[in-house]
């Protein structure tokens, strides 16, 4: 009962891959796996269950780099990393603490600056003022603060609503790392908008001072938020807001932030500023002064103001009385319902740790949701065309139809098979990987062409035993022209050359499905088809 | 009906310095224009977007010489315009001289949606970045053709044979740039693809050749045509399938499958010449006088 099986392994592997590949194909089990706020229908892509990229679907791809120094190998001598943070931005002019990271672990010591306004120069010259040796300086950040930022903007493109976004730090062959950001259907000022800005959001409080407008940074930092509500829009007026929780919840002996705001709201005397409704704040953006004595509230993000306003008389009364502190509710109001969007967006997600620099060293691609079904249908007509341009060779070649047809379904299998393998591990398919199949069915045919003119030379084949000592010959030049394929495309999987590495995989993939697979499946027929005559 | 005959070369005809002229010369001509064209123009070749930076927009056509409108609705005169038939649609590039081409797309983006003109695509390079490309893939097909090379040596373990593969694979090569030059095509990631897939279509007929003249039986010129037959047969089945995907990928202006089908058309063209001349020529040499000495 093994006997028909032993035989005829070469021609049931094949029927066996072909099948496995129908499967990945078609069967529900396999279907592409839903993003959030995504349902099943969106997920799936016409009737099989392949997924498309984003030059066959639309979308956008943005590639950046992270904007920072850092300074590797830093010798920390036994100080908390928090000190030689502290230390490094106190020689920095104008540079937050926030801005100045380190990393300390076993792989990496490093500390890095993540201000887009400081230059290597002036980097190094503060790691050399701050007194700690090091190794030496590289543009880039740590590894810690890419993997958070990678997380923050998969966390920003989710609460941004748009489905089956995609993240990847990406390295150049100069070991620079890039941010490769992928969203389907989306255009690039969307995409580009919520990249492009750290997000930063916090609340000062500009009072007034003997000399002019003063301004208390920081009062509520975006860490101490919670509790962060969707962006609303009051009924009779654009004015939208964000309701927000302040955090009241601090270690042992130290004040909470809801407690610290309500003290410095105190502070400035918002009570008695504000007793009626007709008391206004009157700041003014462009100046950045005052109107009238009264404090105000200033709502900013990445350091721009973009919105001020006053205190309800009530909310005065009971941040005064001390009360306001347990609930600690709270509303960031803007004049635009998109400014409040933003907000709840960057709340949510977090603030990105470093600047994505798509202006200076990053690219940008959008391709509208009709390009890319234009694209689909162009390059499924192409493929099929160049396929019927090589049976024809065939044809016209052998004459034979015995030896042609196999010839062609079995280059047709491979293609199939490796559409079904990536159906299987959901890779995208772009146009580079068409690109990849079509050369697949050139080296397919190609080694099918030796395999026929070899088994076919010197006569007919009237024995298993002569057939088999050709079709082994035929293998030692296929074998040795596959090696040099893989050979040749193996740079272009590991190295950053665009979507070209979609090529490489599936040529490589396609090769080595051919020599292990199809082309001895191929052998086999031919054989019966030559031997029973 | 056509009949695809192979030809059969009388190589006795011709001394191997008569065969090995033409493909040198051809060689030689190559090299001398990409030269030119790096004394010239300070490159090897037409670099495209991704190797110099810049924007390129997709215009689609809604009727009414868009052409006359994208010469004149942009603050900057477009570098190229380049229209694809079956789509109507309209490949804008700007090269970017300036530091902020985000800043130019979105500019730019800007101009077309207020001239009305519809943009289906933006691609945006900036010019660090897009060196750091150029020397990516310089490395990575010097990366390639040295492994290949490695491996054609492991493979046959004499020298005169692998040199001929490994000679024929790098005028393979260098013949297409040298024709993209002349053709004003620009080089592209995708032709880099096509470049390597050279590397790895142009060995296959070398490889057959010199196997059935160093493995196999038989004499010198049956060895030859038996290899020329199949490989033959090999290449311009390879190349009906590019000639094709180049010329429906032109009309659709899928870019990408564009340029890979002409630059393998070419190097396959260039195959065929090196192989059937250079590679035998010297095969010859080795097996009637290199071997003996």
């Amino acid at each position: 009962m093994l006997e028909p099986i032993k035989k005829n392994w070469r021609i049931l592997l094949l029927v066996v891959v072909v099948a496995g590949a129908s499967i990945a194909l078609f069967a529900p089990q396999f279907a592409p796996e839903t993003a959030p706020g995504e349902n099943q229908s969106d997920a799936q892509q016409g009737i099989t269950n392949l997924q498309y990229g984003l030059d066959l679907e639309g979308g956008t791809r943005v590639r950046a780099p992270l904007q920072g120094y850092t300074a590797t190998g830093v010798d920390f001598a036994g100080d908390d990393p928090a000190a030689v943070e502290r230390a490094v931005a106190d020689e920095l002019d104008g540079v937050q603490l926030r801005d100045v990271g380190s990393s300390f672990g076993e792989d990496e010591q490093a500390v890095e600056v993540t201000d887009p306004s400081v230059s290597e120069d002036e980097f190094r010259a503060a790691m050399d003022a701050s007194g700690y040796e090091y190794e030496g300086i590289r543009p880039g950040v740590t590894a810690e603060t890419r993997d958070l930022t990678q997380s923050i903007i998969e966390g920003k493109i989710n609460e941004a609503g748009l489905s089956g976004g995609s993240v990847q730090q990406v390295q150049s062959l100069t070991g620079e790392y890039y941010m490769l950001v992928e969203v389907p259907g989306e255009d690039r000022s969307n995409v580009v908008s919520l990249l492009q800005d750290r997000g930063t959001v916090q609340i000062d409080i500009a009072y007034p001072s003997e000399n002019g407008t003063a301004v208390e940074e920081g009062v509520l930092i975006q860490d101490d938020f919670e509790n962060i509500g969707t962006a609303s829009q009051r009924e009779t007026s654009t004015i939208s807001y964000v309701p927000v929780t302040v955090r009241n919840t601090a270690s042992d002996g130290q004040q909470s932030p809801a407690e610290g705001f309500q003290q410095a709201v105190v502070d400035r005397g918002f009570a008695s500023a504000y007793q009626s409704e007709a008391d206004r704040c009157e700041y003014d953006p462009e100046t950045g002064e005052l109107g009238n004595s009264n404090p105000c509230l200033l709502l900013t993000v990445d350091g721009e103001v973009v919105n001020s306003f006053g205190m309800d008389p009530g909310l005065a009364d009971s941040m005064e009385s001390g009360s306001w502190a347990e609930q600690a509710n709270f509303q960031l109001t803007t004049s635009e319902f998109s400014t409040a969007q933003e907000i709840s967006i960057n709340l949510r997600a977090g603030a990105l740790p470093a600047e994505l620099d798509i202006s200076g060293e990053g690219t940008s691609s959008t391709i509208s949701a009709a390009q890319g079904e234009n694209y689909k249908n162009y390059s499924l007509v192409t493929g099929i065309l160049a396929v019927f341009a090589v049976a024809g060779m065939v044809f016209l070649r052998y004459r034979e139809p015995a030896v042609a047809l196999p010839m062609i379904v079995t280059a047709l299998a491979e293609v199939y098979a490796l559409l079904g393998f990536a159906a299987l591990v959901s890779y995208p398919i772009e146009l580079a990987v068409i690109a990849g199949f079509i050369a697949v069915v050139g080296t397919g045919v190609d080694d099918l062409v030796i395999i026929a003119d070899e088994v076919m030379s010197e006569g007919d084949v009237n024995s298993r035993k002569v057939f088999d000592s050709r079709f082994r010959r035929a293998f030692w030049v296929i074998g040795a022209a596959a090696a040099t394929t893989i050979v040749a495309m193996s740079p272009l999987m590991v190295l950053s050359l665009g979507d070209l590495s979609g090529f490489a995989i599936f040529t490589i993939l396609g090769v080595l499905i051919g020599v292990l697979i199809t082309r001895p499946a191929y052998g086999e027929i031919l054989r019966r088809l030559l031997t029973i005559r | 009906m056509v009949e695809i005959e192979v030809p059969e070369v009388n190589y006795t005809e011709y001394s191997n310095r008569q065969l090995v002229a033409i493909p040198l010369a051809v060689l030689v001509l190559a090299l001398a224009i990409i030269l030119g064209w790096y004394l010239v123009t300070g490159a090897p070749a037409n670099l495209g977007l991704a190797f110099t930076g810049g924007v390129e927009l997709r215009i689609a056509d809604d009727g009414g010489n868009v052409e006359e409108r994208i010469e004149t609705e942009f603050d900057r005169q477009p570098d190229s315009i380049r229209s694809i038939p079956a789509d109507d649609v309209y490949v804008v590039t700007f090269r970017a001289a300036e530091e902020d081409p985000e800043g130019l797309a979105e500019e730019l983006g800007q101009q077309a949606d207020d001239a009305d003109l519809t943009t289906t695509a933006v691609d945006q390079v900036s010019p660090s970045f897009a060196g750091d490309t150029a020397r990516t893939a310089i490395f990575g097909v010097a990366l390639a053709f040295l492994g290949m090379s490695v491996l054609v040596f492991a493979l046959f373990r004499t020298f005169v044979p692998s040199i001929a593969v490994v000679a024929s694979a790098f005028s393979d090569l260098v013949i297409p740039v040298a024709v993209m030059n002349l053709l004003g095509i620009q080089m592209t990631l995708g032709t880099i693809a096509a470049l390597l897939m050279i590397i790895g279509y142009s060995v296959d007929s070398d490889i057959l050749l010199n196997n059935s003249v160093l493995r196999r039986t038989g004499g010198f010129y049956e060895s030859v045509s038996r290899a020329t037959r199949t490989g033959v047969t090999m290449t311009l089945t390879s190349m009906a399938a590019m000639i094709v995907m180049a010329v429906v990928a032109t009309v659709f202006g899928v870019d990408l499958l564009r340029n890979i089908g002409i630059i393998l058309t070419v190097g396959l063209c260039a195959d065929l010449m090196n192989t059937y001349l250079l590679n035998v020529s010297l095969l010859r040499w080795y097996k009637f006088e290199g071997v003996t000495r």
